[in-house]
């Protein structure tokens, strides 16, 4: 049984450095990934009349993004099964216990040092998943000491 | 014939032909139609006067005449003819005492009933049987209706039709003078813009239409246009300045040796100073010629299926006879597993030239401080990244580096003609792949490399 494991992102391809320190942690056995997005809810009617979370990851997602995820995709290809990317909207401990439910989460990585950027209605999760009933494990990886605001391919490619 | 001109005419005529049609065609069936109205006008009258003048006693026909006289309006030239016809023969008699047409009193008597016009004249006969003979009875009338209605309805027509083509023709060369005036400016503008004013730009207006559209491209061509020029003028001032430099040397190196007679040494020393310049200008017109070639699209370059990870340990190997003191790493942890995404199609020496150049400039500026070269691949393309250390490159120079002979002004200090960079890109390009090169100065430099994977059967 494969284990699934869950680590939030902000879009950016430096998040993506947690689940690249998650695969190399978790080499020899086959995992799944959830990657998770936390964004509060329109209170809207209308919006949320219209609202559909495929159309709001593709309209988060860039094409550097998704070079990113392909290139870990490449490199852990035997062990790493399936990645999604999910929306959370919830705010409280038993909204993310029904996520994990949902979703079998086994695992959480979470990055240690590196802050998610928070996007407009985004709110960072990692508070609450820290108070949660899974386990979870810091990672972390040299934050990028270049002032650059390009999000890059480069940034993945930090030791 | 301009435009202008051509649309005018086409809307100036399309619209007259519609106009011509709708009025001869109101003129043609109003007038078919006054005719047969003016008949049966014509044939009412016929059977009242039947009635009246041929059925005397009878009550009817008493009111009869007093509802004609009354209600039945008298038409123009109006003449009822009521005549006792005995036999065919009659027919000429009448004729004659008449002024009746006798072909037309010949088909009322042999069709009971006809119609007939003559000039302005018409006519309408009916043949009644009587115990005491046969009777023609005809009214006869001047058509007044076509003779003053329809040639007013024609001369109205004609007038209203006059005026709307020339409306017509005012409107159409109104709006298409207001819609190639400003194509004409553009026209004119950029006829004014030559190689001493190419800063000039036309105006580009706020709104979204197709006039506006040509400016905006216009506008881009010119600025593509501009930085290819300063590309040139460039590339001029530095190669002669390039060749320049050992030439002086040279130049100067061999006046100071004729001076005056020297001992052999001093001239063994001169002529090495020389060849060494020599060697230099050897070097630079070399990959100057190099730079040229690799700058064809059409290469009879033979390509074949290389694996990227294998040309960047090769670099490395070249790199370490190079540069014996190079602090080169190779980070392959994020390389995929399956190695056909390493693939590319390519050309193996070119391919390895491009990252040695890379890689000599990275160690180069950053005097051997680590150089990091990371491979990773996409589904579609290899990633190659390199990071080095070094001196880095003015953000406001970052889009010269391309140039041929160019160096930033930073690089003083460094060794260098100019033509590395260059030539890598065409490389690259040759490949179908990017080069994509961002810098922080005094941070370093980072190189990305992306090729397109190798498509196998």
């Amino acid at each position: 049984m494969a284990k699934t494991i869950l680590i939030p992102i902000d879009f950016s391809i430096e998040s993506l450095n947690t689940l690249k320190l998650a695969l190399e942690q978790n080499k020899h056995e086959p995992l799944n990934v959830v990657l998770m997005y936390a964004e509060t809810l329109s209170s809207s009617i209308t919006e949320l009349l219209f609202y559909s979370p495929g159309k709001t990851i593709q309209s988060l997602t860039s094409l550097q993004f998704n070079d990113a995820i392909t290139i870990i995709k490449n490199t852990y290809e035997s062990t790493l099964q399936l990645i999604r990317i999910e929306l959370f909207h919830g705010f409280t401990k038993s909204a993310l216990a029904n996520f994990y439910e949902a979703n079998k989460i086994d695992l959480v990585y979470l990055p240690m040092h590196y802050r998610l950027s928070i996007k407009k209605n985004a709110f960072d999760p990692i508070p609450l998943i820290k108070k949660s009933h899974i386990p979870y494990h810091e990672v972390s990886w040299n934050s990028n000491t270049r002032a650059t605001n390009e999000d890059e391919l480069n940034q993945l490619f930090k030791q | 014939m301009s435009s202008k001109r051509k649309i005018t005419l086409i809307l100036v005529g399309s619209i007259s032909l519609m106009l011509l049609l709708f009025g001869s065609s109101v003129y043609y069936f109003q007038s078919n139609y006054s005719y047969v109205d003016f008949y049966k006008r014509l044939a009412t009258r016929v059977s009242v006067a039947e009635k009246y003048y041929l059925e005397k006693n009878d009550v009817n026909s008493q009111s009869l005449k007093r509802l004609r006289d009354e209600h039945l309006e008298k038409l123009n030239d109006e003449r009822e003819y009521i005549e006792l016809c005995k036999s065919p023969s009659d027919l000429e008699r009448i004729a004659n005492e008449k002024l009746l047409p006798i072909d037309f009193l010949k088909t009322v008597y042999s069709n009971t009933s006809a119609s007939y016009q003559k000039n302005n004249v018409f006519y309408y006969g009916m043949r009644y049987n009587k115990a005491t003979g046969t009777y023609l009875v005809i009214v006869s009338a001047k058509n007044y209706y076509s003779t003053h209605h329809l040639i007013l309805l024609r001369n109205v027509l004609i007038g209203s039709g006059l005026v709307s083509i020339f409306i017509i023709i005012y409107l159409s060369y109104f709006f298409s003078k207001r819609i190639f005036d400003p194509i004409n400016q553009i026209i004119n503008k950029v006829n004014s813009i030559s190689t001493d004013n190419i800063h000039i730009r036309l105006d580009e207006l706020k709104d979204n239409s197709e006039i506006t559209k040509l400016a905006s491209t216009f506008n881009s061509l010119l600025s593509r246009i501009e930085i290819a020029f300063e590309t040139n003028k460039n590339f001029i001032s530095n190669a002669s300045h390039e060749f320049n430099t050992p030439l002086t040397s040279i130049i100067g190196e061999a006046d100071v040796a004729l001076l005056k007679d020297r001992a052999p040494n001093e001239y063994k020393d001169t002529l090495q100073k020389i060849l060494e310049q020599a060697e230099r200008l050897n070097t630079i017109s070399q990959s100057l010629l190099f730079l040229a070639q690799t700058g064809y699209k059409e290469n009879r370059l033979s390509f074949n299926i290389l694996r990227t990870d294998e040309l960047i340990l090769q670099s490395k190997v070249i790199m370490d006879q190079l540069i014996p003191h190079n602090n080169i790493q190779i980070d392959f942890n994020l390389l995929p597993e399956n190695p056909m995404k390493l693939k590319v199609s390519g050309n193996k020496e070119l391919l390895i030239l491009a990252f040695t150049n890379i890689l000599t400039n990275a160690c180069k500026y950053s005097s051997n401080k680590p150089v990091l070269i990371s491979l990773a691949s996409t589904n579609n393309e290899v990633v190659m990244v390199f990071k080095d250390q070094g001196i880095g490159i003015p953000e406001s120079e970052i889009q010269y580096i391309y140039d041929p002979f160019f160096r930033a002004s930073n690089t003083g200090a460094y060794d260098g003609y100019g033509i590395g960079l260059p030539l890598t890109r065409n490389i690259i390009r040759i490949h179908g792949g990017v080069l994509n090169i961002s810098s922080v100065q005094q941070q370093g430099v980072t190189v990305q490399v992306k090729l397109p994977i190798a498509k196998l059967l």
